[in-house]
């Protein structure tokens, strides 16, 4: 076990969809444990499951079944289904999210966008910390730029500076390169790393790019809704095979 | 930025229109206008199919100078607190299928009370009809007699130019017009001088500024 | 940090045409509710002035139709039957009664006055009572005639205006042939008073041979009378009818109430129009903006965060809105003021649309508070939207 503190321990989760009268088992039985501090990677193909199991993970849905425990504290527990009031304020005290689409708001600027978290709620005990956040990520000269005048790239490096303007432990990445090229992926991955890294955040990274998904320092790998963590040459020879559909 | 522009923009046309749609609403002097204009248009001008019309007054197409020149031309001054420079004066611009004439009316102060005298003129500026549509006197039935106004048919500006509205000295046409009633020698003199006056503002608001225009060269 | 106001704002500009379309929907409605309102207030007011400016709070007339009556008077028209001048000592004695002054008003057929003649009207006045119950009366030239036989006259400003009189011009009374001297012009008053010849009673009394009899006694009130327990003993007098200037003043409101409440009904139409434009547009917002408000829930907007953004571009849109209607209503009072006196049948002097700050504010508070209202359902929908719902679904269903 890892001698740092546990950031975030599932136990049997399972997400069940029902669609008419067929049952989908998206997340099946799956139980991990992620510590503090971790960069992990999970890869699969499409419908394996993983966005599902990155959402039940950063609280922006309830199990069907199963426990998620942050720390020492029960988010999910036996028969306990969370408001949408009560998620969102789990997720805002911990979590930072990074889509694939970068979802900025169109009419606001750069700056503007990354401080908008703030309208909503600021974590006790944090500073304001735009300025620099846009600096540790490159994009303070485009603080007063709208997204439509900037880059893919840049564009997820703002989403990503307003994923962290409030000091989340941990930080759900779904396909945050899936809409930019090799060059501005690996530099979007570099980020990440240097953030996990530098201010020892927790990065849950959900990738097709089996490239950059053996960056992470943990690689699981999520097939019909059951996962297992690749190790050793499990993990080196699972990177290179293509993923089947 | 771009809102606050459009409302600046448009508070702007706003006040315009306001200006535009205030203009003109006198809360001064008295006019002459006919009573009846559908009636009394079709009565004296019995060939006309149609109207227009147009407010105007000394003030708005010349002001002092034209005053003053008005004046000189009908050898006496506007009188008193009624005959004043932004009196509105009401013109009548008569149509069948073309313009075809003019019906004008002034105020004048007579004996007994106002007089309002109304002349018909062709394009030339020849008087085709003569109206008093008001007077206040004993003999205002021989005043408003058609006999009487039938006198100043065909007569034009060019008649008045001798006629001295102060002593009543005429010459030519306009002194063969006979008072009908000379116990109110003041109200038939009165009505001479409307006519002048009438005369002379349609001279100068209307006629003059047409052979101006046919003239350009000509100042 | 960006604030609730600023995201609204700009959320509002990403669709300018929407959004200046719903805000000129919402002046339109504000324009005639604020107008309507002034109006009430205006014609209101102006009423009590021209009222007012009578000089008396009650009229004492002959008996026939009070209505119809007032009406005439409130025209500066003819009253239809005489009554005793001894009518208004009886009156005078009552304790309610601080001045009485008593008028006959006659009339003359002028022949000369356009093609098919006219009434030439006068007032017979008493010079003393008349004038002390009229102390805001002005004078442009001259003075009130001082000798009660006197032929001599006071003109209002438009008479004297149309007559071309100035003091010391003669004018002449039509069918009777009689002359008076001008020795009075009085100053606009935008009052009846304007239009009216006024000459001294006996004199009239003579000339119409009326002596001993009037038309109308004016009545004004001791400050703090009881003026229903006068009325009711001024009903047992024989042969005269009360006329109270309150009562006309009621009538005439009753005459114009059915056409406020049906113009007050087309406001509220309007409004609600106006107000559904503004659910439309808020709703269309919410769709669009599907995905973007899941976005904001995950990043921690609460659905009370959500729903104070939709409802701040609701307040953006109706106040802007309110605002604007409220300006094009100060600036165009002149057109409505017209438009509205070619359409009633009786309309007091002076401006009819009075538009003040208490008005206004109440006009802006009601469009505003109308207007939360409407954007309370698209607020409450928007603060629902579930967060993986929305970043799954690319239309907003």
């Amino acid at each position: 076990m890892n001698a740092n503190a546990v950031s975030l321990e599932a136990i049997s989760l399972t997400k069940v969809y029902v669609r008419g009268s067929e049952e989908i088992k998206a997340v099946n039985d799956v139980s991990l444990r992620i510590n503090k501090g971790d960069f992990i990677s999970i890869i699969g193909p499409s419908g394996s499951g993983k966005t599902t199991l990155v959402n039940l993970l950063g609280c922006l849905e309830n199990p069907t079944a199963g426990e998620l425990s942050l720390g020492s504290k029960s988010i999910f527990g036996r028969a306990k289904y969370l408001s949408e009031r009560d998620l969102t304020k789990i997720r805002r005290e911990t979590f930072g999210y990074i889509f694939q689409n970068f979802y900025l708001i169109p009419t606001l600027t750069v700056m503007e966008n990354v401080m908008l978290p703030l309208t909503f709620y600021r974590k006790p005990g944090t500073e304001n910390e735009t300025l620099r956040l846009l600096q540790l990520l490159g994009m303070d000269h485009r603080k007063d730029h709208l997204p439509a005048q900037i880059s893919g790239g840049e564009m997820q490096r703002v989403a990503i500076a307003r994923a962290m303007v409030n000091m989340p432990e941990i930080l759900l990445a779904d396909e945050p390169t899936g809409n930019l090229d090799t060059k501005r992926s690996a530099e979007i991955v570099h980020v990440l790393r240097e953030l996990n890294r530098d201010v020892h955040l927790t990065v849950i990274m959900v990738t097709h790019n089996q490239e950059l998904a053996r960056q992470a320092d943990r690689l699981f790998e999520m097939r019909d809704g059951l996962i297992s963590e690749l190790k050793g040459q499990d993990r080196s020879d699972r990177c290179l095979q293509p993923l089947s559909p | 930025m771009q809102l606050s522009i459009f409302f600046i923009r448009a508070a702007v046309i706003l006040v315009f229109i306001f200006i535009l749609t205030g203009y003109g609403a006198a809360w001064g002097a008295v006019g002459c206008d006919l009573n009846d204009p559908d009636r009394d248009v079709a009565r004296l001008f019995p060939e006309s199919t149609g109207y227009k019309t147009i407010y105007t007054s000394v003030s708005q197409k010349g002001g002092d100078r034209l005053l003053t020149k008005i004046e000189k031309r009908l050898g006496d001054k506007f009188h008193g607190i009624y005959e004043t420079i932004d009196v509105p004066y009401t013109i009548y611009e008569i149509f069948a299928k073309k313009k075809v004439g003019y019906i004008h009316g002034v105020n004048q102060k007579g004996q007994f009370g106002g007089i309002q005298v109304f002349l018909v003129l062709d394009l030339d500026g020849r008087i085709k009809a003569f109206y008093i549509q008001k007077i206040t006197s004993q003999y205002a039935g021989k005043l408003r007699d058609a006999k009487f106004g039938k006198q100043f048919v065909g007569l034009t500006l060019k008649d008045f130019d001798h006629y001295d509205v102060l002593s009543g000295k005429a010459s030519g046409k306009v002194e063969a017009i006979k008072n009908p009633a000379p116990q109110a020698e003041a109200d038939f003199r009165a009505a001479l001088r409307a006519t002048k006056k009438n005369l002379i503002l349609m001279d100068e608001f209307v006629y003059s500024q047409q052979s101006a225009s046919s003239n350009p060269g000509v100042p | 940090m960006i604030t609730n106001f600023q995201v609204a704002y700009k959320n509002l500009l990403r669709k300018k045409v929407r959004s200046l379309l719903t805000i000129i929907g919402i002046a339109l409605s504000a324009w005639v509710l604020v107008s309507l309102l002034g109006f009430n207030h205006g014609y209101e007011t102006a009423l009590n002035r021209d009222i007012d400016n009578m000089g008396f709070q009650l009229m004492i007339m002959a008996k026939g139709c009070p209505y119809e009556a007032a009406t005439m008077m409130l025209k500066g028209g003819t009253g239809f039957r005489y009554m005793k001048g001894s009518v208004m000592e009886d009156i005078a004695k009552e304790p309610e009664v601080e001045k009485v002054t008593p008028i006959l008003m006659q009339a003359v057929f002028d022949p000369n006055k356009g093609e098919s003649g006219g009434i030439a009207g006068y007032f017979g006045v008493d010079p003393k009572s008349f004038v002390e119950m009229k102390t805001f009366l002005k004078f442009r030239q001259g003075h009130w005639f001082a000798d009660e036989n006197a032929y001599e006259a006071v003109m209002g400003y438009e008479a004297a205006e149309l007559e071309q009189r100035e003091v010391g011009d003669i004018i002449l009374m039509p069918e009777k042939n009689i002359q008076f001297k001008v020795v009075g012009i009085l100053n606009r008053t935008g009052t009846q008073d304007d239009g009216t010849i006024f000459v001294p009673l006996k004199t009239i009394q003579k000339i119409f041979k009326k002596e001993g009899e009037i038309t109308t006694v004016g009545i004004k009130l001791r400050k703090d009378a009881n003026s229903a327990r006068l009325e009711a003993k001024l009903y047992n007098l024989p042969n005269v009818q009360v006329v109270s200037l309150a009562q006309v003043k009621e009538t005439i409101m009753k005459l114009i109430s059915t056409a406020k409440v049906m113009v007050l009904s087309i406001a509220i139409i309007a409004i609600l129009i106006a107000m559904v434009g503004v659910i439309n547009t808020i709703l269309m917002s919410v769709h669009e903006r599907f995905q973007e408000i899941g976005i904001l829930k995950t990043i921690g907007a609460m659905p009370w965060d959500i729903f104070k953004l939709i409802w701040t571009e609701t307040l953006i849109l109706c106040s802007s809105g309110g605002i604007l209607g409220i300006v094009l209503a100060l600036i165009l009072s002149r057109i409505s003021d017209v438009v509205i006196r070619s359409i009633l049948p009786y309309a007091p002097s002076g401006g009819l649309v009075l538009i003040d700050i208490k008005l206004a504010l109440i006009t802006f508070i009601a469009i505003l508070c109308i207007g939360l209202l409407s954007g309370l359902y698209p607020a409450w929908k928007a603060g629902r939207i579930r967060p993986l719902e929305a970043i799954r679904n690319e239309t907003g269903r």
